[in-house]
C-alpha cells in the first residue's frame, strides 16, 4: 500500500519534471485552435494526411480530418484547430508566442500555452483522485496526486466534450452558439459528406449536428496515425534500429537518476511490458511553481491567478480542493525539443532555459522570481501567497536550498537535451529550432 | 486430486509420482511372479491335487487379466490413500487432527484493523454480520509488518520484512541475498528474492497439488503487465502501485497491484514457464470452479485495488474501502461456496495484509501519527529490518511537517474469517494468530512437513480445533 521506496514515482508534488511542452494555447484550454494563418495549415491535412496515407480512417475520422484543417468554422475565418495544433510541429504551437490570439479579430489573447496533440490522447485516463481509505494512510503514506483529463486542468474526461471549448471560445474559434457553427458547418465544403456519414437530416438539429462534428474530431484524432507515429531516433533506438551516441546515453542517465534529474519519474521513459514504447508522461498533477508571465495580458490584473485544477475555469468540487490550486497535468516530453514555448504559461521560450529552471529554482532563486515588496526573492510568484505551499519542494532536484550547488552543471543540461532531441519524430525533425538548445 | 490426474497423464506428473510409476513398471515381472508362487504354494494340496483357488488363477494367468488386475491394485492403492506417494519422499501426508481439506480459498483484502471490519457499523456487513454467523472468527489475528508488501510475502513464504518490502517495492528490484539466517530467513534487502527461497506455491507443486493465483484487473493495461504472472520489468519502476483511470486505450482501467500478488517476488515462481497459467485474472476463477477437476487446490485471490479496500474513491469511480470489499464478497464468495470443490472439502480464509488504525495528533506546525505495529504468536523482527523502535519517519506535506512514529514492527491485529464446512457456525476463536500460522496451517492441511521461513519458528501454533469445530 504505501509507496515510499518509489515515492518519487508517485508523490503528486514531485510532478518534478513537466518540463511542459507548454501550455494551453487559448483560453480555457488545450484544445484546437488558434489563430494566425499558420504556415502549412492549409484547407486540407499537412502532415497529417501525409502520414495518415495508407491509415484507414473511418468515415467519421475521414471527415473529422476535414473538420480539424477547416478555418471557416471560426468567427474570424481564419482559424482551424490546425492553426494552433500545426500537425508540422508535432500538432503543437508554429511559434514561440506564450499564448496565441484568437475571437472574431484575432485579437483576443489566449490564456495557456498550447499542448503538443501527438501519443497522449488514446491513453489520457478520465480525472481522478484517488485516494487511501484510511486516514492514517493519507497522513503517512506519499501523497496521491490527481491524474487524468483532458487539456492542462483536466477537466473534460472524452476528446469530444474538449472539441466544444475551442469552437466556442470568445479567445479561439469564437462561434456565438450551437446555431452559428451548425450554420458554417452546413455550408463547409464537405457538407454533403457531413450528410452522407450522419443522415440527410442532419443540418435540421443543430445540437446534434455539433456534436457529430465533436464526434468526428475525436475519431480522427483518435485514429490516424500522424497522432502517433512512434518515427523518433529514440523509437528506432527501442527497436534495436539506431544507437544513441554516448551524450544521448549520458542524457539519459542523468533524466532517469532519482536523485539527478528525477525526470522519468513523471516523464516515464520505459518500454511496457508489452514492448509498447513510452509515452513521456503519467497524466499526473504537478506544482511547479513556474513565474508569472507578463507576457500574458491577463496577467496584468493583479487579482487575475492561473491556478490549473482550482480554476480559474476548471469549477467542479475538485476545484474547491486547495491543496490543488497550481498543479497542472504533465505534459509528454516527446517532440518538446521542437517547441519554444514551455510551461502551462510560456514563462520560458528555450528547452536550455526549462531546464535550468528545474535545477536551478531552489538553488538560484533570484535568477527566477522577481523581489516581494519586502525585497526577498518572491518564489513561485504566480500563485495566491496561500497556494505556494502546494508547490513540490520534495522531490529532486526540487528539494535543494539556496546556495546549495544545482544536480547538473551545463554540460549535463547539454547532454539532457540531446537526449530529448532524440524524442523528436522525423517528420518534425527539421522544424527543430536553434532557440532551444542555446 | 491431482495424484489420480497425475496417473492420467504423464504431463501432469510429479517426480515422485513419476519415479514410483516406473519402479512399480519396472519390477511387475518379478512382483507378479512371486505373488502367483505364493499362491500356487498356499493352495498346493497334499497329493499334488490343486486347490480350487489355483484353477482361478490358472484362469487369470491365461487371459492376462492377473497381470492387469495386480498393477490396478498397486494403483488404486496409491491413488486412494492420498499422501501415499509423497509419504514416500517425506514431504507430504495426511495430519492427524487435521480435516481432510482440499480446497483452500485465500482472499486478501487492505489496511483494516479488527474493530474496523468486525465491530458493530462496520462497511462490511456482509462480512462482518453474514459470512461471520456462518464460520470462524479469529478475533487476535494479527499482521506481520507495514506497509503491504512484506505481509502477503509472508502468507507465502514466511519470509520476514525487509526495508525495501515494507516499503512496498515501489522499483521491482532483486533481493540481494548475503546470507541465510535461522528459520531460513534470506538475508538482505530487496524485491524479488532468488530461485533458492520457496514458496507453498513451490510446496504444492511439489507434492503434486495445484495452485493459481488469481489477481483482479491483472492485464487490462498490457503495457502495465502482462494477463498473467503480471509484473513489472526486474529493476524498474513499478507502474501498478498506482491505479489506472479507464481512458479509450484501456476501457475498463486497470487497478492490480504487483505489491498484492504475492508470487511475483520469488524466482522460484516467475521463472518457471507455469507462472504463465498458474498466476491468472481472477475472471478465470468463474470458470475454474465449475468442476473439482478444475479448481485448485489452492487459490490466492486478490481483488484490484478498489475492491480490497485500499483506495476510496477509486480509479473507476467506485467508492472503494469496505463497500467496495463487501460487494466484492456477495460476488465471489457465493460463487466459491457454491463450487462443487468447496462442497466436497473447502475452505474459505478472508483476512487483511495489515491493520489500518494509530493516533493521530495534531499541533500548528505538526501532524504525528502513532502507529503501534503490534504483533502476536512472539513474532520475530527477522534478519533484515534492524529497525530502532520508536522509528520515527518525517516529510513535508502541503506545507506542513508529517512525522510518522512507529513503535514495533508488527503489522497490528485485523482479524480473519475462515469457512468450511469443517467449521461449526458461529465458531470464535480467542487464540492469536498471524500470517506465519497461516502458512503454517496451510502446509498443515496439505499434508507438508516442511515449514517454510517463520512458518517454522519453535512453538507457532497452527490452526487447530478452536477453528475446525465441526463434525
Amino acid at each position: 500500500m504505501e509507496h515510499r521506496t518509489h515515492a518519487r514515482a508517485l508523490h503528486p508534488h514531485r510532478r518534478t519534471w513537466a518540463i511542459a511542452s507548454a501550455c494551453i494555447a487559448a483560453v480555457c484550454c488545450t484544445a484546437v485552435v488558434l489563430l494566425i494563418a499558420a504556415p502549412g495549415v492549409q484547407g486540407k491535412a499537412g502532415a497529417a494526411a501525409d502520414s495518415a496515407a495508407g491509415s484507414a480512417l473511418s468515415p467519421e475520422a475521414e471527415l473529422g480530418r476535414q473538420i480539424f484543417f477547416d478555418r471557416s468554422l471560426s468567427a474570424s475565418g481564419r482559424m482551424a484547430c490546425a492553426t494552433c495544433h500545426d500537425p508540422h510541429f508535432a500538432y503543437g504551437p508554429p511559434n514561440g508566442k506564450a499564448v496565441q490570439d484568437g475571437g472574431p479579430a484575432l485579437k483576443s489573447p489566449g490564456y495557456r500555452a498550447v499542448p503538443s496533440l501527438r501519443y497522449v490522447l488514446n491513453y489520457v485516463p478520465v480525472w481522478t483522485h484517488v485516494r487511501d481509505t484510511n486516514p492514517i494512510e493519507q497522513l503517512t503514506e506519499a501523497d496521491t496526486s490527481p491524474a487524468g483529463g483532458y487539456t492542462w486542468d483536466g477537466r473534460y474526461n472524452t476528446l469530444s466534450a474538449q472539441a466544444m471549448l475551442p469552437f466556442f471560445s470568445p479567445v479561439e474559434m469564437g462561434n456565438g452558439n450551437v446555431a452559428e457553427l451548425a450554420g458554417r458547418l452546413k455550408h463547409a465544403a464537405y457538407a454533403d459528406t457531413f450528410r452522407a456519414v450522419f443522415g440527410k437530416q442532419i443540418f435540421d438539429n443543430p445540437a446534434q449536428a455539433v456534436q457529430k462534428a465533436a464526434h468526428a474530431l475525436e475519431q480522427f484524432e483518435l485514429q490516424d496515425k500522424s497522432f502517433h507515429p512512434y518515427t523518433s531516433k529514440f523509437d528506432r533506438w527501442l527497436d534495436g534500429k539506431a544507437s544513441l551516441t554516448a551524450q544521448e546515453l549520458r542524457g539519459m542517465r542523468l533524466f532517469d537518476d532519482p536523485d539527478k534529474g528525477n525526470c522519468a519519474s513523471c516523464h516515464l521513459d520505459q518500454k511496457g511490458a508489452n514492448g509498447a514504447h513510452p509515452i513521456f508522461t503519467d497524466f499526473q498533477f504537478e506544482a511547479l511553481g513556474v513565474p508569472r508571465n507578463n507576457a500574458i495580458s491577463w496577467n496584468a490584473d493583479p487579482h487575475y491567478d492561473d491556478m490549473g485544477l482550482c480554476g480559474p475555469f476548471r469549477n467542479d468540487a475538485a476545484s474547491k480542493d486547495q491543496t490543488n490550486c497550481g498543479l497542472f497535468r504533465t505534459p509528454t516530453l516527446r517532440n518538446t525539443a521542437i517547441r519554444t514555448v514551455f510551461f502551462h504559461n510560456g514563462a520560458f521560450h528555450s528547452l536550455r532555459e526549462a531546464l535550468r529552471f528545474y535545477v536551478e529554482r531552489d538553488t538560484n532563486p533570484e535568477k527566477w522570481y522577481p523581489a516581494g515588496p519586502d525585497g526577498k526573492v518572491e518564489k513561485f510568484n504566480d500563485l495566491p501567497l496561500r497556494y505556494r505551499r502546494n508547490v513540490d519542494t520534495f522531490d529532486s532536484p526540487l528539494n535543494l536550498h539556496r546556495g546549495q550547488k544545482p544536480v547538473w552543471n551545463e554540460q549535463d543540461i547539454d547532454d539532457v537535451i540531446a537526449f530529448l532531441k532524440t524524442l523528436v519524430d522525423e517528420d518534425v525533425v527539421n522544424k527543430e529550432g536553434t532557440a532551444n538548445a542555446r | 486430486m491431482q495424484q489420480t490426474l497425475a496417473f492420467r497423464s504423464k504431463k501432469r506428473c510429479s517426480p515422485v509420482i513419476r519415479s514410483f510409476r516406473t519402479a512399480v513398471l519396472r519390477h511387475a515381472p518379478f512382483m507378479i511372479s512371486l505373488l502367483r508362487s505364493v499362491l500356487i504354494h498356499r493352495n498346493r494340496m497334499p497329493h499334488g491335487q490343486i486347490h480350487r483357488a489355483s484353477l482361478v488363477e490358472m484362469f487369470l494367468r491365461k487371459t492376462r487379466l492377473f497381470h492387469l488386475l495386480l498393477l490396478l491394485v498397486i494403483a488404486l492403492g496409491l491413488s486412494a490413500a492420498s499422501g501415499t506417494l509423497l509419504f514416500a519422499k517425506g514431504k507430504a501426508h495426511h495430519k492427524a487432527g487435521i480435516p481432510r481439506i482440499r480446497h483452500v480459498f485465500v482472499i486478501v483484502l487492505e489496511n483494516k484493523d479488527y474493530d474496523q471490519t468486525f465491530d458493530p457499523g462496520s462497511d462490511a456487513p456482509y462480512l462482518a454480520e453474514t459470512l461471520r454467523a456462518k464460520g470462524a472468527l479469529l478475533t487476535q489475528y494479527y499482521g506481520t509488518g507495514h506497509n503491504s508488501l512484506d505481509n502477503y510475502i509472508a502468507m507465502v513464504s514466511g519470509q520476514a520484512n525487509n526495508r525495501a518490502t515494507s516499503a512496498d517495492c515501489g522499483t521491482y528490484a532483486e533481493f540481494q541475498q548475503t546470507g541465510t539466517a535461522d528459520d531460513g530467513q534470506a538475508v538482505g534487502e530487496g524485491c524479488v528474492y532468488p530461485a533458492n527461497v520457496k514458496t507453498l506455491a513451490n510446496q504444492l507443486t511439489d507434492a503434486g497439488l495445484s495452485w493459481k493465483g488469481y489477481m483482479e484487473d491483472m492485464g487490462n493495461d498490457p503495457a502495465r503487465e502482462s494477463a498473467t504472472c503480471g509484473h513489472p520489468p526486474l529493476n524498474a519502476p513499478d507502474l501498478t502501485q498506482r491505479a489506472e483511470a479507464p481512458s479509450t486505450a484501456v476501457p475498463e482501467g486497470d487497478m492490480y497491484a504487483t505489491r498484492h500478488d504475492p508470487f511475483m517476488y520469488f524466482h522460484s515462481i516467475i521463472d518457471e514457464p507455469a507462472c504463465a497459467k498458474n498466476v491468472v485474472n481472477l475472471h478465470t476463477l468463474k470458470t475454474d470452479l465449475q468442476k473439482i477437476a478444475t479448481t485448485p487446490n489452492f487459490s490466492f485471490i486478490t481483488p484490484n485495488l478498489c475492491n480490497d479496500g485500499h483506495d476510496s474513491p477509486c480509479a473507476n469511480g467506485g467508492p472503494g474501502g469496505l463497500k467496495s470489499s463487501n460487494v466484492f464478497l456477495e460476488k465471489w464468495v457465493p460463487l466459491i461456496m457454491e463450487s462443487p470443490a468447496y462442497k466436497k472439502d473447502g475452505l474459505i480464509v478472508i483476512t487483511f495484509d495489515e491493520g489500518g488504525s494509530g493516533t493521530i495528533t495534531r499541533t500548528p506546525l505538526e501532524t504525528t501519527v502513532t502507529i503501534a505495529g503490534a504483533s502476536c504468536c512472539g513474532q520475530q523482527e527477522g534478519p533484515n529490518l534492524h529497525g530502532k523502535y520508536p522509528d520515527e519517519q518525517r516529510r513535508i506535506s502541503h506545507g506542513r511537517l508529517i512525522v510518522k512514529r512507529t513503535l514495533s514492527f508488527g503489522g497490528d491485529r485485523t482479524g480473519a474469517l475462515l469457512l468450511s464446512k469443517y467449521i461449526r457456525p458461529g465458531t470464535v476463536s480467542n487464540t492469536p494468530y498471524n500470517h506465519y500460522s497461516l502458512l503454517k496451517s496451510l502446509e498443515e492441511i496439505f499434508g507438508i512437513d516442511e515449514h517454510l521461513g517463520y512458518a517454522g519458528q519453535k512453538g507457532l501454533v497452527a490452526f487447530g480445533p478452536d477453528v475446525f469445530t465441526g463434525d
